[in-house]
């Protein structure tokens, strides 16, 4: 069922860098925004989407359009956990649709916080090449919906945060080593002050879990999405060769045995708990980019991430369970998965 | 200042609209501020009105101003932190932009635009075509012609800020 999707290829600067992930925030002009719009709107607003994607031909070879009241709660959990929906959206159900690519790197969801959010992911690290594809979208859309837009400011968007243009671009960086330094709030105070901001991808509060963070930038308005893309990628470069550098730093022997005890557990245990697994995958990517282990891709370790989700083991289970009773089945789905 | 409606007491309320970037200021007694609508104190208005309005009634106009396309009040706007229509972005411009300049530490946009409304260039581009002139024209020395694209710059960028 995982077959070609996004998620399963290796992209550049794997190492440090999960994946990259492009949204544009887009409303169509004259209809209120989701907070404030009937029903009718809201069927509108579908309809005209629909009608706009579709309206090539070859796109339902690549496309396909979902109703959220047509899918259950598990699935929908499941499509959370791959950031094809947001949890506020996953809420949603009456009425409310999106567009999901066969492979699920782009998914467009009508009608959350605005009537339009065209995300486009891929793995690794590749700003340019997913915000071509957001951008040719909006290009289709754009060429279909006469979209709210003002001189002054930009892409109208419900909440004042996105105004401009729209554009939320996001890093997932995989930085274990520089948390290990106690340097991401530095890190944090410094990308701050450039209008960037960077924070746990799991988990809340302050720590994050499995030492994976998002880095995206903020500021949308007065800023092209060129410079936007081009600032978030030269901070994502220096911190990458930071957490490069802290790596090396690491004492050998202290990682090799955290690697190698975590891919143990991984491999051996009989029950898993979800952050119990999100910190021992991170222990053993962490040894795959450094050359520790070798029997593994970080490839596996991404569709590990995705299988092992709440959402995920039940969805694969197809029924709901107790926590007990999916931290066994979770196990499990480890130990098929690296013992093949 | 007297009241511009009533002519008679001392306008207190002075209400600034901006309706399809049309900016009109007005000064208002209380009590005529109050007959148009604008109103922060809703303890102004009856009981019997507040319910009249909850009925559907003839009660009075809401007591601040509401965009017309969705009926979103600036205070709804600034409770929620959602904006309720692409309107309301015109009718509570002047009151949103310091917000927004708090949050993006600017308030004009630069960078895409849809295509529909690629048709004619917009006034950031024709200032930016005229200073590049306005340049060749001291380097060339022809200080008449460059006052007159300095006069043209004023102008635009004047109207830009309206």
């Amino acid at each position: 069922m995982t077959d070609n999707k996004w998620y399963l290829s290796t992209g550049n600067e794997a190492d440090t860098v999960i994946s990259t992930r492009i949204r544009l925030a887009r409303n169509i002009a004259g209809i209120p925004f989701p907070s404030r719009m009937s029903a009718q709107q809201l069927s509108e607003v579908n309809r005209l989407v629909k009608n706009a994607i579709f309206s090539d031909p070859s796109a339902k070879d690549e496309y396909t359009y979902v109703e959220m009241d047509s899918l259950n709660s598990v699935t929908v959990a499941a499509m959370v956990e791959r950031h094809l929906i947001s949890p506020e959206f996953a809420r949603m159900t009456d009425g409310h649709a999106l567009i999901l690519s066969k492979d699920e790197s782009v998914s467009i969801m009508i009608c959350e916080e605005d009537h339009i959010r065209i995300q486009v992911m891929c793995a690794g690290l590749d700003l340019k090449g997913a915000y071509e594809r957001a951008d040719k979208i909006d290009q289709l859309l754009g060429s279909h919906i006469n979209f709210a837009f003002n001189e002054r400011l930009g892409y109208l968007t419900e909440c004042p945060t996105n105004l401009g243009t729209g554009l939320r671009a996001s890093l997932m960086l995989h930085l274990p080593a520089l948390e290990a330094c106690n340097a991401i709030d530095r890190l944090s105070a410094t990308v701050d002050k450039i209008g960037l901001t960077i924070r746990g991808t799991y988990g809340e509060g302050s720590k994050a879990l499995a030492s994976m963070y998002q880095l995206s930038n903020q500021v949308t308005l007065g800023i092209s999405e060129q410079t936007a893309i081009d600032n978030l990628a030269a901070i994502a470069m220096q911190t990458m060769s930071q957490e490069r550098a802290a790596r090396e730093s690491l004492d050998r022997d202290t990682l090799d045995d955290a690697v190698y005890r975590s891919l143990g557990l991984l491999k051996y245990a009989r029950s898993m708990s979800g952050s119990e697994f999100m910190e021992l995958i991170s222990k053993v990517r962490l040894g795959i980019a450094t050359g520790l282990i070798k029997e593994y891709s970080l490839a596996t370790v991404m569709q590990l991430i995705i299988e092992c989700g709440a959402g995920a083991v039940q969805e694969a289970a197809r029924r709901e369970m107790e926590p007990m009773e999916r931290d066994r089945k979770r196990a499990e789905i480890i130990r098929t998965r690296l013992a093949s | 200042m007297l009241c511009e409606k009533c002519k008679k007491n001392e306008a207190t309320t002075h209400i600034k609209t901006n309706i399809n970037g049309v900016v009109e200021t007005h000064h208002l007694c209380g009590h005529c501020a109050a007959e148009q609508g604008y109103s922060n104190n809703m303890f102004a208005f009856g009981i019997g009105d507040l319910l009249g309005s909850f009925l559907g009634g003839s009660a009075p106009v809401s007591q601040s101003v509401r965009c017309p396309v969705c009926g979103a009040s600036f205070d709804e706007i600034a409770a929620s932190g959602k904006v309720g229509c692409d309107k309301c972005y015109e009718v509570f411009l002047d009151r949103l932009v310091p917000s927004l300049e708090r949050m993006h530490g600017r308030s004009k946009h630069v960078g895409k635009r849809p295509q529909t409304a690629n048709a004619q260039p917009t006034v950031a581009e024709r200032i930016n075509c005229l200073r590049g002139q306005l340049n060749d024209a001291v380097a060339a020395q022809e200080f008449e012609r460059a006052a007159q694209l300095r006069d043209q710059i004023k102008e635009l960028e004047e109207q830009d800020n309206d």
